[in-house]
């Protein structure tokens, strides 16, 4: 049973069964892969095979769902759009990690050719940050390593529930109904298995950096 | 292949480029979502725009209530650093022009 995030002298702790570190940080590799096979997509090369290693574990299907490979990357095309902007992506994941910047399309195309790129990049950075944190055990997470092991999990969890359908309220209570139901059956049971976690871990560690955040701003606005 | 030739503005041109650029604040919006929590939600409006505890909770509170609420207001190039910042933690964020 993992025991949840809370603050110590020497940072957060959280303590997690290894196949929990491991699915965790398979889900962050996966991630990765997306945001990079959107980059490749937009230099023009290749975008498949870019889950080869993540045909070799036991949950290759289901991460490959995930990763919405299944889908055919080549669809995907980064059109450039008439004013020489960059659309937004068409996979609902990435778009949703990736997302505009105004209502305004040409705006957001603009906008996004001179800012997507970095912003995946911090993304990448992110989540490999993440995965490095979550080879140890306990997960120990210093005051700076905090908010980015929150970032990665939190593009985890955008990455599954957009995946699961989540639009609504409604939607994220369903979800979080059928994770409690044990003993997943199907891929989507385990990402509901797997939203539900991710979500608990994230309330736990900002539950925790709240108590702990020094309320230096107050009476300045 | 890309020119210079015709690129130079007049004075006029700048001055009328500089002071509409000038005079147009942005605002940053935050927009609702179903999967963003609400101690993370506060938590990226206190660390990132220093809000106080109080302030960060009634915009986290507006954005869940009312489905939007402007984070930031200030010139377009700050606006849109903490637009990509927002994103950077996952928030539905946009740019617009202040009413």
């Amino acid at each position: 049973m993992a025991r949840a995030f809370r603050a110590t002298t020497r940072g957060y702790k959280a303590e997690l069964e290894p196949h929990e570190r491991r699915l965790l940080s398979q889900l962050c590799a996966d991630v990765i892969t997306m945001l990079q096979a959107r980059a490749k997509e937009l230099s023009g090369e290749d975008a498949e095979h870019t889950a080869d290693d993540a045909a070799q574990d036991e949950f290759a299907h289901f991460r490959r769902e995930l990763a919405g490979l299944g889908d055919g990357l080549e669809d995907q095309t980064g059109e450039e759009t008439a004013a020489g902007g960059v659309a937004p992506p068409t996979d609902p994941a990435l778009a949703r990690l990736l997302p505009s910047a105004s209502a305004e399309p040409e705006q957001a195309a603009q906008f996004r050719r001179l800012a997507e790129g970095s912003l995946r990049e911090s993304k990448i950075a992110d989540l490999r940050a993440a995965r490095m944190a979550l080879e140890s055990d306990p997960v120990t997470l210093s005051e700076d390593q905090a908010p980015v092991f929150g970032r990665a999990l939190n593009d985890v969890r955008l990455t599954l529930a957009t995946r699961l359908g989540i639009e609504d309220e409604a939607d994220a209570e369903e979800v979080h109904r059928r994770a409690g139901r044990g003993k997943a059956a199907t891929t989507d049971d385990l990402m509901a298995e797997l939203y539900a976690f991710s979500t608990w871990l994230q309330e736990t560690l900002f539950s925790a950096m709240l108590d702990v955040m020094p309320d230096e701003a107050e009476g300045q606005d | 292949m890309s020119s210079t030739a015709g690129s130079t503005l007049t004075q006029e041109e700048t001055d009328l480029h500089l002071s509409t650029v000038a005079a147009k604040p942005y605002q940053v919006v935050v927009w609702n979502d179903p999967v963003n929590l609400m101690s993370y939600v506060a938590w990226v409006f206190r660390s990132y725009f220093g809000h106080s505890k109080e302030k960060a909770k009634k915009l986290m509170l507006q954005v869940h209530q009312e489905g939007r609420a402007v984070v930031a207001t200030g010139p377009r190039e700050k606006a849109e650093r903490d637009v990509t910042a927002m994103h950077s933690y996952g928030l539905q964020a946009t740019l617009e022009e202040a009413d």
